[in-house]
């Protein structure tokens, strides 16, 4: 039952509105229905002390459920205790021959207030119900003893009276339960809805990643098949092996593996070795958390590089303390810049060497 | 020859053993090994026992490595020169605990060999670039504190595995990359345990003044 008494969800929303109608009905048949026959017919003085009660029990009540709050256990115990009295108080103070007849205002009203009172513990409310009638019908026998017509006409009123409030009670199990399905079924949709969001992200990034890609490797298939590029230029060369290395390094970037930086790398590597190159890669550290971004950003000097060198290259992936460094130390450089200002790209010469490197500051 | 360095090889690969004895020997002097076995006890009987160096496989036909025979020869007073298959950082940095005075792996060729060993018989620590990057990686707490040159120079030494061509990028001679190398090396000796080949490399350290006693 935690989502009827939780005022934050629906279903506990849904209840706040039950209850405050219930609350309305029991005040408007306190005063519209309850208080006539009150006036009218000869009652003991116990009735008005009764009707005070009731009439209290609808206003403190009323704090608590027009501000939509659930009732406190206390106020409920409180509250059935008060109202059971009244209900006995008021049945005694009923003149002769009275039970369960015009002048019988409390029968009523006092189911409508156990309603208002225990509507979200139906088990209690059906007890403390038959705990009410019980009384009633206790002191209807104690006040002597019935004809037949009168049993009769009883049990018509109490089966007219606890029928409309079983009515009622169910109606509203019913709407909370429509409530709570309502609020399932929306919050499954929304995540149905996010996933599917998610989902079309994913597939958008991978598709930009291909065509980042792509997008050298395509033109360059296509002028070598036009023949616009000889493939004996040293430049067609390289653009070939750089962009064979571009893409060896995407499809690696998707691999579940334990160190991806490393794998990527070593993805590049692989490239070059397979070109003829002889590279020797070395790793110093253990591996750190690395964002996919930043690992590309981290590998595509690496992937210049690579593709650039003639004969040997060492490749080295260091990762200390503060900061992620990727060198390439090769016989031929390719000049390299700075993608974002996250990794910082160096490319220096020095006689036959060229060292291409990328950094990122971990902290 | 009196100055002739000795060396005794312990690998358990036959193939391994003779490799390293031939790149030795054609070392310029050359290096002589004066046993070699694939156990342990050869550095420790006849004349394995009075080589100036042991040259240690780290894995003799298991998967764990011989730390403890690592540790024993280096409290003896060996000289020792780790020659692994594995380029594992962890090992390597607990062989320097131990008081290894070289970590290397066999990716590494002939020449940070007969340097490892030549240095090592004069018991001084030897830095191959594999090394350095373990160094320049090390994460641990207690590892000790190195000044930015020194981490520069053992970073541009992993990167390049060229002292000249550090030597260049950083505007220094050869010499000083090799004494910031041995002054890091001081620096971890100086850490955890105590070890007689540790206490001796900063012993020669203060002769040679690379360290002032104030450093310590």
């Amino acid at each position: 039952m935690a989502g009827v008494t939780d005022h934050q969800t629906a279903a506990g929303q849904v209840f706040a509105s039950i209850r405050l109608v219930l609350l309305g009905v029991v005040a408007v048949l306190q005063f519209g229905l309850s208080l006539p026959p009150l006036l009218s017919h000869p009652h003991g003085p116990g009735a008005w002390v009764a009707f005070g009660v009731l009439a209290l029990a609808t206003l403190v009540c009323a704090v608590w459920v027009v501000r939509r709050r659930p009732l406190p256990a206390v106020v409920v115990g409180a509250g059935v205790a008060a109202v059971l009295g009244a209900s006995v108080l008021a049945t005694d103070a009923l003149p002769p021959d009275a039970h369960f007849g015009a002048a019988h205002w409390s029968f009523g009203l006092v189911g409508w207030h156990l309603l208002v009172l225990l509507a979200d513990r139906v088990g209690l409310l059906l007890t403390v119900s038959g705990v009410h009638l019980g009384c009633e019908v206790v002191q209807f026998v104690l006040a002597g003893t019935p004809e037949r017509v009168e049993i009769g006409a009883a049990g018509v009123v109490v089966l007219g009276a606890t029928s409309f409030q079983l009515g009622v009670l169910l109606l509203t199990r019913v709407l909370l339960r429509n409530a709570r399905q309502a609020a399932e079924v929306a919050v499954e949709q929304e995540r149905t809805a996010t996933r599917a969001a998610l989902a079309e992200q994913w597939a958008q990034d991978l598709r930009a990643g291909f065509a980042g890609g792509l997008g050298t490797t395509l033109p360059l298939l296509a002028d070598l098949a036009d023949g616009v590029l000889d493939p004996r230029d040293e430049d067609t060369r390289r653009r070939c092996a750089f962009a064979a290395t571009q893409l060896r390094r995407l499809f690696a970037e998707h691999d579940e593996v334990p160190d991806p930086l490393l794998h990527e790398v070593a993805a590049c590597v692989d490239v070059a070795e397979r070109r003829g190159l002889t590279v020797s890669l070395a790793v110093g550290g253990t591996a750190v958390p690395v964002p996919t971004d930043v690992r590309r950003e981290l590998t595509a000097p690496v992937a210049v590089a690579l593709s650039a060198a003639r004969e040997r290259a060492r490749v080295s992936l260091l990762r200390t303390d503060g900061e992620v460094r990727v060198a390439v130390i090769a016989d031929t450089g390719a000049p390299v810049g700075a993608v974002s200002s996250r990794v910082e790209v160096r490319c220096d010469t020095y006689g036959e060497q060229t060292r291409t490197e990328a950094r990122w500051r971990t902290r | 020859m009196a100055d002739q360095v000795s060396a005794v090889v312990v690998d358990d690969h036959p193939a391994v053993r003779a490799g390293v004895a031939y790149w030795l020997s054609s070392g310029e002097p050359p290096i002589e090994v004066v046993a070699d076995g694939e156990d342990v006890r050869v550095a420790w009987l006849d004349a394995g026992a009075d080589a100036d160096v042991v040259i240690l496989d780290l894995h003799l036909g298991g998967p764990t490595p011989v730390l403890g025979d690592l540790r024993r020869l280096v409290e003896a007073g060996r000289r020792v020169v780790v020659y692994s298959m594995r380029a594992d950082d962890e090992i390597a940095l607990q062989c320097l605990e131990l008081g290894a005075l070289c970590y290397l792996t066999k990716a590494e060729g002939a020449e940070h060999l007969v340097q490892a060993t030549r240095a090592a018989a004069e018991g001084r620590p030897y830095t191959p670039p594999a090394l350095a990057g373990a160094l320049a990686g090390d994460r641990s707490e207690a590892r000790p504190a190195l000044s930015t040159r020194e981490t520069e120079v053992l970073i541009e030494w992993f990167q390049s595995e060229s002292k000249d061509f550090v030597a260049r990028r950083l505007g220094i001679s050869v010499s000083t990359v090799n004494s910031h190398l041995e002054r890091i090396r001081i620096k971890y000796a100086l850490i955890g345990r105590e070890a007689p080949t540790k206490a001796a490399l900063v012993a020669r350290a203060i002769q040679d003044g690379l360290i002032g006693v104030d450093d310590l």
